[in-house]
């Protein structure tokens, strides 16, 4: 009984400490940003509005306070493999802030996140299975070297992906926030239908769910603060952490359907990896209406905000009221999965 | 109901993903004898591998079509505003 009351308090830890750290430390940091002169334009806006930016820092050290936690309340080695991915990612993020990485470079830096994360696997062998579980199909024999390769190649893949849907005010945060509660399911599930609960697996996925919650209400439109690369690819790097730890690669594969369909759309229009800010034409434009209209232009790249605004054009707030739809339904999928998976 | 299109194109996503991850392991995995030679062992390696890109390229082509018919009804309905 002791016992389920601490496991319990944890939980809560786990989500309220980086969630009353975040929100605690954000006016300050925001203050600090703007007080050195770091702050971006929001384009979207017109005319423009200076927002601080990057909150990534932050965001990490919000994860980073709740992963610790995680750790040695349950003396637990899944936080840290996770950290290990996601600094990595937040510093290669946060020199793309400063000094603007290639279109190549970055991903194949990424591939180091991956690197950080797996080499923990060495250490301590439970930290991932080396298989993939599929609904009504049943699960993959394992391979370790294959999904240890289909793992680290993982992380820019999914990294990249969070990076593409930071466009709009709330946009990655909602998106973070769905999604990390769609893998947050999964575990769950995961956990009490495969036997030997975890409870430390299903306590690391809180801080990210708590860093998107408390950004959420600064990212939100009108935004008050913008992540930068720092905190898109931080994001994306525990998401993919988690989906690998909490043996939930397909739902979490799932619920990324809208930020898989985004990368495809632009790397098949443009053709290749690049930069976003070198795009020889944008695929939107304020019209004079104020409205955000898709770009008519033959050259335009596909993005999925421009196949959104195709249909009508939008606020900046509808459209990411939209996106999130398209996101919820895709979470939805996710959350069906996992059932299908672990539950039937 | 603007969206409906892009649910639709979600769904099919979803749904390749799910219906080849059902092929994969139904025909792919399966496929061929225990090979005794390495000739044998590259050969059905590579076959495998062959069909994985086969399907990963049919997921490209039916998402690509989709996307451009939605796109070229969309471009050629709608109005140029003036930016």
């Amino acid at each position: 009984m002791f016992s389920w009351i601490l496991q319990g308090g944890l939980l809560l830890l786990a989500f309220f400490v980086p969630l009353v750290l975040l929100l605690a430390a954000f006016p300050p940091f925001l203050r600090y940003l703007a007080r050195i002169g770091h702050v971006s334009d929001d384009a979207h806006k017109s005319p423009p509005t200076k927002v601080p930016e990057p909150a990534g820092p932050l965001l990490f050290i919000a994860i980073l306070a709740g992963e610790l936690t995680v750790a040695a309340g349950y003396g637990s080695y899944v936080p840290l493999a996770l950290v290990a991915g996601a600094g990595i990612a937040f510093a290669i993020g946060l020199a793309d802030d400063l000094y603007v990485l290639g279109g190549k470079t970055k991903p194949l830096l990424l591939l180091l996140a991956g690197v950080g994360f797996v080499s923990f696997v060495f250490v301590r062998p439970e930290i991932y299975t080396s298989d993939l579980s599929f609904p009504l199909l049943g699960d993959t024999s394992p391979h370790f070297i294959i999904f240890t390769v289909l793992a680290i190649v993982a992380f820019p893949v999914v990294t990249n992906a969070f990076n593409m849907m930071d466009a709009f005010n709330g946009e990655i945060s909602w998106f973070t926030l769905l999604t990390s509660l769609a893998l947050l399911a999964g575990v769950v599930l995961h956990e009490v239908y495969r036997g030997g609960f975890s409870m430390s697996r299903v306590a690391s996925v809180l801080p990210l769910v708590a860093v998107a919650t408390g950004f959420l209400v600064y990212n939100r439109y009108p935004a008050r603060a913008f992540d930068g690369d720092s905190g898109s690819l931080m994001f994306g790097a525990m998401f993919a952490g988690i989906a690998i730890t909490g043996g939930v690669e397909v739902a979490a594969m799932i619920a990324m359907v809208p930020a898989i369909l985004n990368s495809f759309y632009t790397l098949s229009s443009v053709r290749g990896f690049v930069e976003r800010r070198k795009m020889s034409s944008r695929p939107t434009f304020i019209g004079s209406d104020g409205l955000l209209h898709a770009s008519v232009e033959k050259d335009a790249p596909n993005t999925l905000v421009r196949l959104v605004l195709l249909a009508s054009p939008l606020t900046e707030k509808d459209l990411v009221k939209s996106i999130v739809k398209l996101v919820a339904v895709a979470c939805a999928f996710s959350v069906g999965i996992s059932v299908l998976t672990w539950v039937l | 109901m603007k969206l409906l299109p892009l649910y639709l194109i979600e769904s099919v996503a979803f749904l390749l993903i799910i219906a080849e991850t059902y092929v994969f392991f139904i025909f792919v995995v399966p496929l061929g004898s225990i090979p005794h030679t390495l000739t044998e062992y590259t050969s059905l390696a590579l076959l495998k591998v062959f069909l994985i890109l086969v399907l990963g390229a049919v997921w490209f082509f039916v998402l690509d079509e989709l996307t451009g018919l939605y796109v070229r009804s969309k471009v050629g309905s709608s109005p140029r505003p003036s930016s």
